[in-house]
């Protein structure tokens, strides 16, 4: 069995040799890091299952406190073959929408399940992403990865999430809304993607019906290429789906900035949809994220993000401010609480609501 | 402060101020709209559940995320899509529940994801809020009176849409086809004289029967005589000659969609293998 002192130098050499032996999707915890995404997540564009090397980081580097034994050290792999991760949400939600009494709720927000079969270690894996809750379960990704020189590149084949921009943890985010990418629409396809040197890239080519069945012969291509550096990166995206109801298409910068205990992440998105109405729409947003490292396992997060549903429309943007903490007291808890402000137009109440919410996380 | 937070908050302010400049934006004050962030209309919605449902519901709120080619699912909850896409269609998440039921909201799919039970995956609307229980009963309520369209003006019969809809690929094998109108059907002129599909060819295809289904007096259903191979059909409603589809109280239906009644109704679909509607 190794100890922690081990196990850091296995995070610090896989640091500095960028190499891709593989936490939930929080882009800026890369950023602090100057990690690319494949650092810690099983899949290349982050999210989901973590890798030997985020289970190490979640223990050693993101909780304030470590409990156990130096050789008590989960690593994710049960087996030989055979990995497994995990996550759940659970909520307690209060939400004020002007002229209306408000409300508030607990709620389980998801609980999902994820098995690695590394049928041939470091080449191929078969992977599943099933989540239990809320609800009967739902496969969200399976999909067969294989990886090519010396994990450089890499297929993955079947259901996955697609690549563009940031992988957050929040959907709601107006960029992931706008896009229409994020991890309530995995979509059926194959990614191709290269992982060498400070380059990160991905081309995907999927159905395009939004993880429904398909339903016209037009295909979805989304590509993403980020270039990171240990204190900045900077990334574009693109997309294009042809379909019957009219084509999309979008493209969109991220980037992210890290200064000592300051990591500050944005992103712009910009969608031309021909499907929408009869003259098509064309939609853009932004998120401007400071996340301030107070001491480790204390994050305060400063998020801003614009909306513009309808560039032909005057004077109907959306903004929504975020205040959020995150404090992870032991490996694979957090405690995050958090509120947001929505501003729209004044006429829809909807708009202009304050949401609160305190949630427990618990991941491995 | 610490040397890192002064370090931040100067030197590197400058570029943190112009970056938040840039990405940063204000909220519209809403002048000239209305609660959709759409220009005011110079017509009033039509004053039905299903208008006020897409005003109150669909439109405000679902939009968000279900509109356009990427909508979750491949539901469009838009004004000019949400009707075909919902009612007698099949859920993608669980396709032995349609999305609507017409006449049954239990055993309807966006009832369930409205209220969070026996559903797959998140309620909805994802991440809250959710819809006062005045909204979910508006929905329920139209669901048990048979999921009507929208009201057309008066003297008026419309399709409303389609299954397989227009420029659809449906499965091979598809042996039924069906038309939902916008206010009730003549049973009576639901016939193979009014209703028909022609193949690539021109040739028309035989038709095993029409009906009117029970308690869905605004649905006709085409059961063909075979399964339908692959190709390209044109299902036809007529509006002219000697017997034309007509509503109970004898307009006759406008399939042009030209506001006056008159003008055959034709839609064009594909049916291909390794495809589903």
């Amino acid at each position: 069995m190794i100890g922690v002192n081990q196990w850091l130098r296995v995070v610090i050499l896989a640091v500095v040799l960028g190499c891709a032996s593989q936490a939930n999707a929080e882009p800026y915890l890369a950023a602090q890091m100057g990690l690319k995404c494949v650092q810690c997540h099983v899949n290349p564009t982050g999210g989901g299952m973590r890798t030997v090397f985020g289970n190490a980081f979640a223990q050693t580097q993101l909780a304030a406190k470590k409990i156990g034994g130096d050789d008590d050290l989960w690593t994710g792999q049960v087996m030989k073959f055979l990995s497994v991760g995990g996550n759940a949400r659970a909520n307690y939600t209060y939400v004020d929408v002007p002229d209306q009494d408000a409300t508030n709720e607990f709620e389980m927000e998801e609980a999902r399940a994820y098995l690695d079969f590394g049928v041939i270690p470091n080449r191929l894996s078969v992977y599943i992403d099933q989540r239990f809750a809320p609800g009967n379960s739902t496969n969200m990704e399976a999909n067969v990865r294989y990886w090519i020189k010396e994990n450089a590149f890499y297929v993955k084949a079947g259901r996955m999430y697609l690549p563009f921009g940031y992988r957050l943890e929040d959907d709601n985010a107006f960029v992931r809304q706008v896009s229409g990418i994020n991890m309530q629409t995995p979509d059926e396809g194959v990614e191709f993607g290269m992982e060498q040197g400070n380059w990160s890239t991905q081309l995907a080519l999927s159905n395009g019906s939004g993880g429904g069945p398909e339903n016209d012969k037009g295909k979805q291509v989304a590509a993403r290429v980020e270039f990171v550096q240990s204190a900045w990166r900077v990334g574009a995206s693109a997309l294009f789906n042809d379909t019957d109801a009219g084509n999309r298409s979008g493209a969109g910068l991220f980037g992210a900035y890290r200064a000592g205990v300051f990591t500050l992440l944005g992103e712009v998105d910009y969608i031309d949809d021909d499907s929408i109405g009869v003259n098509g729409r064309k939609l853009m947003a932004s998120l401007v994220e400071a996340d301030w490292k107070i001491r480790q396992g204390h994050n305060l997060q400063l998020a801003f993000e614009w909306l513009e549903p309808n560039d032909d429309v005057d004077e109907d943007e959306q903004t929504r401010a975020s205040v959020l903490y995150e404090w992870s007291p032991i490996q694979f808890v957090q405690l995050r609480t958090g509120v947001r402000l929505y501003d729209g137009i004044p006429q829809n109440d909807n708009q202009n609501r304050t949401q609160a919410f305190v949630q427990l996380h618990g991941f491995f | 402060m610490s040397a890192q937070t002064s370090n931040f908050m100067g030197r590197q302010g400058f570029f943190v101020v112009p970056l938040l400049l840039a990405l940063a934006g204000c909220a519209g004050n809403g002048e000239g709209l209305d609660e959709n962030g759409q220009p005011i209309p110079i017509t009033p919605p039509a004053n039905t559940d299903f208008a006020e449902i897409q005003a109150t519901i669909f439109t405000p709120i679902c939009t968000n995320c279900h509109i356009g080619a990427n909508a979750p699912q491949g539901l469009r909850l838009d004004e000019a899509n949400s009707y075909a896409l919902l009612v007698n269609v099949a859920s993608g998440e669980v396709p032995a529940l349609m999305r609507v039921n017409p006449g049954n909201p239990d055993a309807s799919y966006l009832v369930q994801k409205l209220q969070g039970n026996n559903a797959v995956g998140a309620r909805m609307p994802f991440g809250g809020p959710y819809l006062a229980q005045d909204r979910i009963d508006l929905v329920r309520r139209w669901i048990s009176a048979g999921a009507p369209a929208a009201a057309t003006p008066p003297n008026q019969l419309k399709v409303a849409s389609t299954i397989p809809g227009s420029t659809e690929v449906a499965p091979l094998g598809t042996s039924k086809l069906t038309v939902i109108f916008a206010g009730d059907v003549d049973a009576s002129l639901a016939t193979r004289e009014t209703f028909g599909l022609r193949n690539g060819f021109d040739e028309l295809v035989p038709l095993a029967g029409v009906s009117v289904p029970a308690g869905r007096p605004n649905v006709v259903e085409l059961t063909l005589a075979q399964p339908l191979p692959q190709g390209t059909y044109q299902l036809e409603v007529r509006a002219e000659g000697p017997v034309a589809l007509a509503d109970n109280a004898g307009h006759v239906l406008d399939g042009d969609a030209d506001g006056k009644a008159g003008g055959d109704f034709l839609m064009s679909f594909d049916v291909a293998a390794g495809e589903t509607k």
